[in-house]
């Protein structure tokens, strides 16, 4: 039987190719628009370890200014990076089971075999923790120990593009490089991993690619160096004579999160800060109302404004776009089934039910709602194709990989699996939905009408 | 001239819900089209703000060292003599930060010690004599810098000096010293130490910082730029830019063993990336809003073929009792014109209220009321032409239809 009536929508359609090939088109364009921008939304608000979404805080200390806060437009958040004392402090604490402090760095590597030039690129100096805690998966070897925390381990963990740039991708481990002309061992390299948006560290934005390589905390003191990568705060005039009195200042450039595996620990954690902002306080410091704050990734990415308005606005606007489609879709079937209500009429009379006349013309609708979500997806890879080339700003001599600065807007290349799941699942109900109506009038038809010769 | 609009309504209320349908395409269409235009036209506004620099013909050079060997006075000293020294270039200075770029730095300078007064964030260039003009800035009132004047760059032990004259953009001077003349005027930094204003520059657009409180509070101090790394600024005659930045690439890059060249980027470059979701936004509020009128306007021209063919032996018989071709044409145009209507009635309290919601939720200025003008007046006309097709077609049926059975 339904074999019959898939056969029945096909003469349908050839009946009217023109007002069936407008359905078509107009369902396909709406789910396209929709899938589009879902695809952006998604990119830009999806919380990339959201299977940790209940372990990993991000800590921070309000420490600012006592007359206004560090972001006007946020008067109620915290700087969102710590000072390097407040790190360091709660880096000793054993309550959380991973901990990670780190900051960005602009450094050169020289020395490897692939690579005649020295390479500019950006290290990540952090606490041994961050592989473990950020789920980051090895190609070759793995990260330090924590001795490298406080001590200047010469040790290097490699990204895998930069692996191939130095190395032409064998596996390096043992290997060494030059970084800022020190000799450092390379202990392993990663494999592919690209969180987007990248929110561990927001500073250079958050489709930004992540660092390039990884050395030790424990270098900080010995570098002696200020940091010239992502950014450094201050609001106290302090005085800063060397780079010992910058580490104790007031100034605000390093990030830090806490792994914490249930409410207990995330409680002690909290109490630890608070303890320690009181006993500093009694000593001068954080002038301000008490705001500790332990944040989870999809917190932290909505405080941070990650998503942006502009994002949410043309989610609305794709939706307001399928609803034009859709009441397109419902007239022009109303129009269409009415029309042909003669042949119905004839298969009522004929002893078709009513029930029966629905469903064949449900099924009609059916099939124009999975050819439309397949249209709707080829539409979409070719917008979404688009949309990428808007995020590509070429440059007028290519230095460096300006890959860098499209990051994480790789990503919007393709849809995820979540994405083509709720094209279809968008394009069957709401074409069905469409469809619902004018298959329920038609089903209405009195058949006696359409038995007279006029 | 009578419209006939009775027979039109009552024929419109027998058969609804197309009408209905459409109605709701054109309320939903004008809607977005209103919002859609507004924002896209704020939007090239921001765009097309000046930067008041000659952002054309700008480019800069990170350079960033990494051995102990690096001579610092004596590379920079050699870079700047060979920048200067090519044909074309205009003008070369050093600089911690480029012009409508991601990095820079900021500062806070009060009219009185002590953390008092009026208060200015000055976004500031560590910049050599040659700064105001590589930038291409239009000096105002008072002076540039000297060579003489260019102090040493910072260096950790004192990194809380300040320098002892400053230039700034009418921006800052206003917001500092409203309704007097800033020029000579002193201010202190958080540290209370002085500093002369001994130059107003018109309001250039500085470090490009989308969420900074005012772009055009810049300051250019005399002073060689270092500790967070430096550029080049370097201007070319017009056209001529891209030549030499691919000439200065090729011979930085090799000619100092010690330092690498991070990026040879134009100001220009910044600068889109800088509008760049700006200017995306815009482009795919223009495509939807255009795909979107387009859908509405299908729907419209359906709907009233529909109407054509559904009525051909009533148009047959209201033809074969007298009515002109004109008639005709003018009931199918009246009765789109009342769907529009009512469309558009409901289009614009739509209108209205999103723009509302817009304004309340993301700080928007509210809707201008010119634009739901305009946007009422374009369906209307869309509305028109979509049905002017299938009403000339309604027009063309014959008479004779009317003495058919069929």
């Amino acid at each position: 039987m339904y074999a019959y009536y898939m056969r029945l929508a096909l003469k349908s359609f050839r009946r009217n190719p023109g007002l069936t090939a407008l359905m078509l088109g107009a369902i396909a364009l709406g789910i396209a628009v929709c899938i589009m921008t879902m695809t952006v939304y998604h990119a830009m608000s999806g919380n990339p370890i959201w299977w940790k979404n209940d372990r990993l805080y991000a800590v921070t200390m309000d420490n600012w200014d006592p007359s206004r806060p560090e972001d006007r437009q946020h008067p109620d958040l915290p700087p969102p990076q710590l000072t390097y004392k407040d790190a360091v402090y709660l880096l000793g604490s054993h309550i959380p089971e991973r901990k990670v402090v780190m900051y960005a760095r602009q450094s050169v590597l020289t020395g490897g075999v692939a690579q005649r030039k020295p390479l500019p690129v950006t290290t990540r100096v952090t606490t041994s923790d961050f592989f473990a805690m950020f789920d980051v998966p090895f190609l070759y070897g793995s990260g330090w120990d924590a001795g490298g925390d406080q001590n200047a381990t010469p040790v290097i963990v490699l990204s895998k593009q930069q692996n191939e740039k130095l190395f032409g991708g064998i596996n390096s481990v043992g290997r060494t490089i030059r970084w800022d002309d020190r000799e450092f061992r390379v202990v392993g390299v990663l494999d592919a991993w690209s969180p987007t948006p990248r929110f561990y560290d927001l500073n250079d934005g958050a489709f930004s690619t992540p660092d390039d390589v990884y050395i030790p905390f424990g270098w900080t003191r010995p570098l002696d160096q200020y940091p010239n990568g992502g950014s450094t705060d201050c609001w106290k005039p302090e005085t800063v004579n060397t780079f010992a009195d910058f580490l104790g200042s007031d100034c605000v450039w390093t990030q830090m999160w806490v792994e914490l595996p249930n409410k207990a620990s995330r409680e002690r954690m909290q109490g630890l800060m608070d303890g320690y902002w009181a006993e500093q306080r009694k000593a001068g410091r954080f002038p301000r109302p008490r705001n500790n704050r332990l944040t989870n990734v999809g917190q932290w990415l909505k405080d941070q404004g990650v998503v942006q308005n502009d994002n949410r606005m043309l989610v609305g606007i794709a939706f307001a776009f399928l609803a034009v489609c859709l009441l397109n879709t419902v007239g022009i079937l109303l129009a269409k089934f009415l029309n042909a209500a003669a042949i119905a009429g004839v298969r009522r009379a004929l002893g078709a039910s009513r029930r029966q006349i629905f469903i064949q013309h449900l099924i009609e609708v059916g099939m124009l709602a999975a050819a439309g979500a397949v249209l709707g997806l080829g539409f979409g890879a070719l917008g979404l194709w688009g949309v990428h080339a808007l995020y590509v700003t070429k440059n007028e001599v290519d230095t460096v990989d300006v890959a860098n600065l499209t990051g994480g807007y790789q990503q919007l290349t393709h849809f995820d699996a979540i994405s083509v799941f709720w094209a279809v699942m968008l394009a069957m109900v709401s074409a069905l939905a469409a469809g619902l109506y004018p298959a329920w009038r038609i089903g209405r038809v009195a058949p006696a009408v359409y038995l007279k010769s006029q | 001239m009578s419209l006939d609009i009775r027979p039109v309504v009552s024929s419109l209320l027998r058969n609804r819900t197309g009408a209905v349908l459409v109605a709701f395409q054109i309320a939903i269409a004008l809607a977005v089209l209103v919002n859609a235009v507004f924002i896209v036209h704020q939007r090239i506004e921001k765009m097309s703000r000046p930067t008041r620099i000659d952002d054309q013909n700008l480019f800069g050079v990170r350079t960033a060292e990494f051995t102990n060997r690096f001579n610092y006075d004596a590379s920079v000293h050699e870079d700047l003599a060979y920048l200067r020294g090519l044909p074309d270039v205009v003008s070369a200075s050093v600089s911690n930060s480029v012009p409508l770029g991601i990095s820079g730095s900021a500062t806070t300078v009060w009219t009185q010690p002590d953390n008092k007064g009026e208060r200015a964030q000055i976004n500031y260039f560590a910049m050599d004599e040659q700064g105001l003009n590589t930038l291409g800035v239009r000096l105002i009132a008072g002076r540039g810098f000297r060579a003489e004047e260019i102090l040493p760059p910072v260096t950790p032990t004192n990194t809380a000096d300040f320098v002892p004259q400053l230039i700034v953009t009418q921006a800052v001077a206003e917001v500092l010293f409203p309704h007097q003349n800033a020029l000579g005027k002193t201010v202190y930094d958080s540290w209370g130490k002085p500093s002369t204003i001994t130059g107003i520059i018109d309001n250039m657009i500085g470090t490009g910082w989308s969420g900074y409180e005012a772009l055009d509070h810049v300051a250019i101090m005399p002073r060689m730029p270092r500790m967070y790394g430096f550029d080049y600024l370097v201007r070319t005659k017009p056209g001529r830019r891209d030549a030499i930045m691919r000439t200065v690439e090729e011979h930085l890059s090799t000619s100092n063993p010690d330092r690498v060249i991070q990026y040879v980027r134009s100001v220009e470059y910044f600068k889109k990336l800088l509008y760049r979701d700006d200017r995306n936004m815009g482009v795919f509020l223009i495509t939807v809003t255009a795909l979107l009128l387009a859908v509405a306007s299908l729907g419209i021209f359906g709907l009233a073929t529909f109407n054509v063919s559904a009525r051909t032996k009533q148009i047959g018989t209201r033809r074969a009792v007298g009515a002109r071709r004109a008639d005709i044409v003018r009931y199918f145009m009246v009765e789109n014109g009342l769907i529009t209507t009512a469309g558009i009635v409901v289009g614009c309290a739509l209108a209205l209220a999103i723009g509302y919601w817009l304004s309340l939720q993301y700080q928007l200025p509210r809707l201008d009321l010119y634009y739901l003008v305009g946007g009422v007046l374009a369906l209307w006309l869309i509305g028109q032409l979509a049905a002017w097709q299938p009403a000339r077609k309604a027009s063309a049926v014959s008479p004779s239809v009317a003495t058919r059975t069929v």
